[in-house]
């Protein structure tokens, strides 16, 4: 906590509570303790009044109590000698400064000073009595419940109080345009030198009001405990709190009502003494001035006051920088905006997905084999990178004939409080769906294996490259939006920049592979489990592990764990290992206790790494089948695609029926194909030298890995040691085959 | 030989609802039960499975023949029709706002509001509003009725996972139950649960529809994921203790069997009597397996639904 603010709010809240004070008596002696107070068309009394205190306060001699609590919550500024942390003081001037806000502006209301009159203001809805000429004053309870519900159900993503005047006339009207642009609604008070940004929109005929979501409270930066009333209205509103809960409002707005403050212009002690009371409420505060900042604490999960002066900010233009503020607000308070629609200029949606473009239909493609394309999403800082900024650096594909390819790199860079190097392969995956979801492209591979093609009528739609920038920067907000703030494009088909870009990516791709070989079931705390499968396998339940994948294969560690980011209440939830109860075969408290929970209670103990002792469940989904083969001392493993006999006289299909259906078979169980390269591959029963029998089609499409598996079990051979189906589809003609080819699994202690 | 003992003694307990507040004649409460349905000997089943009739803003034509004959003319007038199913035994009268329904009528948040204040004059019972079931007027029509009814404790819905938020935010904000409903999975009932309560709604204010088919139509596979249901909430799990809500009136009577007599094999017997048992045979399927409130169309299945109960709870 900076010391010069603490001392400034509590030097601001000592003087306005003293104005309060002064300006109270000085009602009551004019016309009465029992001078009835209330605040236009509502049902809360004086709200933030009511929120802190519980007082139900109707006439003036009444407000005298809340004077005094005032009183009672003002601190000694801090010495200069002492540090200590003010917080907890400067939030209790905060306070103090905001029920002497509203005791001022009830006390104004009763002398027919509030709402403030403005000459030549003409609001487009308001509830302020009195027709044209006047500010709104506070929000009455039609209004609150109308705008309330769309706060709650997120329709509208937050609210701005801006307090004073921007610097210029052209940066008041960019800041108020961008927050309505995201449907942020915007309460406006306060002047500097007697100037407000209300007195900056009316010159430059912005329409204010209501019905543009634009609500001037007043002049002065008192009336900005009208935002705060609305703040405290809100909680008892639709958080179920009554007067007087003020922990329970304060924890409502912060973690609900997403809202910030801007301070345009210069902040005096009122200022720092208003911002602390809106501290309280978890709202920061975005100051375009010099001021000291107060970076996270434990009030705010962010930081709490942010200085960022005008003039220093980038761009060249007042509006340019504008925008930059408001960004920033935004990213400060972790405001989410929407996205609902794709922008570009042909058809999008998952029913374009499965389309294939005919080369004859083509008109260029990237990647492929005639040119190299890929495409690499990192994480990097939030101030690095402007959202939505999409760029193409170098040519485009209009000098490309007909069909023909075309060298580029797409480097997409995502920033987010919640984002963690982790999930950057998990997002970079989704480019594969989200490209493939615009009508006439057509989306294969990954990395540096993509393979783009644009077809002919995308391309006369006028559908270019910086579209697939537009594409990725939509698709991430909609669908990561809870882990991605922001998304900038840049697609490189200048050559130097390809090829230098392409270097950097490879050497990414490399250093995830070795960070993914590094992620060990030991290294890690916690597990997922995937439940998605239970509408049909109703006791299944996947426990994945860095180790072992799910057994569709469609889901890994690291996919489970970004799905719980984005999904905290999803399929996907996260097992805590607890003490390990047998580490050869993979048994855990805590994996078991989730499954039991889990699964009816039909299954209490999980083997992560064996086949014959409490295996795990399946559901149907699996890719490989993985079976016992007792004459033959190991085991097969059976692929999904692979339609013939196998030496346990069934096939594929006939043995899924036994195993699936979330039921526990030793002996048999499904897993993911990438399983089979793990370390902990059945493990318990001797590891991937068990294998005796698999499918041909997994032995090709796995070639790479599973060669390298053999290596790692010290038999490079081991591979053509392994029998299939056009070797043998029967244990008779399986056991000669091993024999011949001096199998391990032959001469390793009884599987059973 | 012993006669072994095969109480069980569950950890949970259904979460207790109760419908109706203000000007309503009497408040209907459901769910409260510590044991399956209907084990006297266990534990207590705290209230009797409820009754809801279905009346519809906008006279139905794609309702049954034999439905129009049974409630004649009131179908033209939700306000007649819930003061006739008031009397025929109904406990709670489940409105639906059909016609806001862009294709049929798209009317809007003032007529919804006309029409709840108009059967709640009509009725003294308890009020389910549901809305047409099209996002957006579901949306306008639903924050309107609960406005219209603050105090009188409605229940409001489908919140459903793609559209949950402005549903239960008009319940919060004037004091409303909501109806959550879920497409037949147990994980999806539990995650909207979640969802819905992350948003600050008390628990005593979330009703529970897991979706059921109809007799023949799936009936038995949405038994046993209301069981699953059921026994996870007795389990002790707390995002499934919600009191269960079926429109059973719907679904019976979309089937084949209930809807026509055209073509029909001459051993389905007596039209009438077929439709009206497999309105009220598909209720009580449901009650067996927890379903707390069942929404119904014809009068003469709900005496027998309501017979059927009497029977269930006899023990009690
Ligand atoms: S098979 Fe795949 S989708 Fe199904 S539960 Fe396992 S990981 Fe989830």
């Amino acid at each position: 906590m900076s010391k010069y603010i603490a001392k400034a709010a509590i030097r601001g809240a000592t003087a306005i509570v003293n104005e309060a004070d002064q300006l109270l008596e000085a009602a009551i002696a004019d016309l009465g303790a029992d001078k009835e107070v209330a605040f236009t068309n509502t049902a809360y009394y004086l709200p933030t009044i009511l929120g802190f205190t519980g007082k139900e306060v109707s006439n003036l001699g009444q407000l005298r109590d809340v004077v005094a609590h005032c009183k009672t919550l003002l601190n000694e500024p801090p010495g200069d000698e002492l540090w200590l942390p003010y917080l907890g003081e400067t939030l209790d001037s905060g306070a103090a400064t905001l029920l002497a806000a509203e005791t001022i502006e009830a006390v104004r209301f009763v002398r027919g000073q509030q709402p403030e009159k403005i000459d030549g203001l003409q609001l487009v809805g308001t509830s302020a009595p009195g027709g044209p000429g006047y500010a709104n004053g506070p929000i009455d309870d039609i209004q609150l419940r109308a705008w309330g519900i769309q706060l709650v159900d997120g329709r509208m993503p937050g609210f701005a109080a801006i307090v004073g005047c921007a610097r210029s006339n052209e940066a008041a009207v960019t800041l108020i345009r961008e927050l309505q642009k995201r449907n942020i609604l915007v309460f406006l008070s306060g002047n500097v030198n007697g100037r407000s940004i209300i007195d900056q929109l009316q010159e430059e005929g912005v329409e204010m009001g209501y019905d543009t979501y634009i609500v001037p409270f007043g002049r002065d930066t008192i009336s900005a405990i009208y935002a705060l009333g609305f703040a405290t209205r809100s909680a008892l509103t639709f958080g179920g709190m009554s007067g007087g809960q003020i922990r329970d409002i304060l924890l409502y707005n912060k973690f609900r009502v997403f809202a910030f403050v801007l301070a345009l212009g210069e902040v005096d002690d009122l200022k720092y003494a208003a911002a602390a009371g809106a501290i309280n409420y978890g709202f920061p505060v975005i100051a375009d001035t010099v001021i000291p900042q107060i970076l996270p604490t434990g009030v705010t999960a962010y930081e709490h006051v942010v200085s960022m002066p005008f003039d220093d900010i980038e761009g060249d233009t007042d509006t340019d920088k504008a925008r930059r503020m408001v960004q920033r607000a935004i990213e400060v308070r972790g405001v989410k905006i929407k996205i609902t629609d794709v922008p570009i200029p042909v058809p999008y949606g998952s029913a374009f997905e499965g389309e294939r473009i005919r080369r004859a239909d083509m008109r260029v493609e990237f990647g492929g084999s005639k040119s190299t394309a890929f495409e690499y999403l990192r994480m990097v800082d939030s101030d690095s990178i402007e959202d939505g900024r999409i760029t193409v650096v170098g040519p485009d594909f209009s000098e490309i004939k007909d069909g023909g390819a075309m060298n580029m790199g797409m480097v997409i860079e995502v920033a987010g409080r919640k984002m963690q190097e982790d999930f950057e392969p998990v997002l970079e995956r989704q480019m594969h769906y989200f490209v493939n979801g615009a009508s006439g492209i057509q989306h294969v591979g990954q990395r540096d294996i993509t393979w783009i093609r644009f077809s002919k009528a995308a391309v006369d739609k006028g559908f270019g490259l910086k579209n697939l920038g537009d594409i990725a920067h939509a698709r991430l907000h909609a669908e990561f939006g809870a882990i991605v703030d922001k998304v900038q494009v840049t697609i490189y088909t200048d050559p130097e920049k390809f090829e230098e870009w392409l270097a950097k990516a490879r050497e990414a791709y490399l250093n995830r592979n070795v960070r993914l070989a590094g992620l060990i079931d030991s290294n890690v705390e916690e597990f997922y489990s995937c439940t998605l499968c239970q509408s049909f396998a109703p006791t299944h339940v996947c426990v994945i592990s860095p180790e072992r994948l799910g057994l569709c294969g469609a889901y890994n560690w690291l996919d489970c764990k970004a799905s719980y980011q984005i999904n905290p209440t999803g399929p996907n939830q996260p097992i805590y290992k607890g003490t390990c109860i047998d580490a050869d075969k993979g048994v855990w408290e805590g994996s078991n206790a989730f499954v039991y929970a889990n699964s009816q209670q039909a299954v209490d103990n999980v083997s992560l790494y064996s086949i014959m002792d409490s295996p795990m469940t399946a559901c149907g989904c699996f890719e490989c089948l993985v079976m016992l083969i007792p004459e033959a001392n190991g085991v097969m493993v059976v692929s999904r695609e692979d339609p013939s006999m196998t030496p346990a006289g069934m096939t594929f299909s006939t043995l899924a029926g036994v195993a699936g259906g979330g039921l526990q078979s030793p002996g048999i169980m499904g897993v993911g194909k990438y399983y089979l390269t793990s370390k902990k591959f059945i493990a318990a029963e001797g590891g991937f030298k068990r294998v005796v029998w698999m499918s041909s089609n997994l032995k090709a499409i796995m070639a790479d890995e599973l060669k390298q598996v053999a290596e790692r079990e010290g038999d490079p051979d081991l591979i053509d040691k392994i029998a299939d189906e056009r070797s043998a589809t029967t244990v008779e003609e399986l056991l000669p085959f091993l024999e011949e080819k001096g199998h391990p699994a032959l001469v390793m202690e009884s599987i059973i | 030989m012993a006669v072994p003992e095969v109480k069980e003694k569950y950890a949970g307990r259904i979460q207790e609802v109760t419908l109706g507040a203000g000007s309503r004649g009497k408040t209907v409460a459901i769910g409260g039960e510590s044991t399956l349905p209907f084990l006297h000997f266990e534990g207590t089943v705290a209230n009797r499975p409820a009754i809801a009739i279905e009346v519809s803003d906008r006279e139905p034509d794609d309702w049954s023949p034999l439905l129009k004959e049974a409630w004649g003319d009131v179908m033209g007038d939700p306000a007649k029709w819930a003061a006739k199913a008031e009397e025929l035994g109904a406990d709670v009268i489940a409105l639906s706002l059909d016609s806001a329904h862009p294709e049929r009528g798209n009317t809007g948040a003032d007529d919804a509001r006309k029409t709840v204040r108009k059967v709640l004059e009509a009725t003294t019972l308890p009020l389910i509003v549901y809305g047409p079931g099209q996002k957006d007027k579901d949306n306008e029509v639903l924050v309107a009725a609960a406005e219209e009814a603050k105090g009188e404790r409605i229940a409001i819905g489908n919140a459903e996972e793609k559209n949950y938020r402005t549903i239960v935010a008009a319940a919060l904000a004037n004091d409303q139950v909501v109806i959550a409903k879920s497409p037949m999975d147990v994980n999806l009932a539990k995650q909207l649960n979640v969802l819905i309560g992350d948003m600050g709604i008390p628990k005593d204010r979330i009703i529970m529809d897991p979706t059921t088919g109809a007799l023949g139509y799936g009936v038995e596979y949405s038994y046993s994921v209301m069981e699953r249901v059921r026994l996870a909430a007795l389990g002790g799990d707390a995002t499934l203790q919600q009191p269960m809500v079926l429109t059973v009136g719907y679904e019976a009577w979309r089937t084949k069997e209930a809807r026509t007599n055209d073509e029909v094999p001459q051993e389905w017997g007596d039209w009438a009597q077929r439709a009206i048992l497999w309105e009220a045979n598909t209720a009580i399927t449901l009650v067996n397996t927890g379903a707390n409130l069942l929404v119904l169309r014809h009068p003469q299945s709900v005496a027998l639904v309501r017979k059927a109960i009497d029977r269930l709870m006899a023990g009690a």
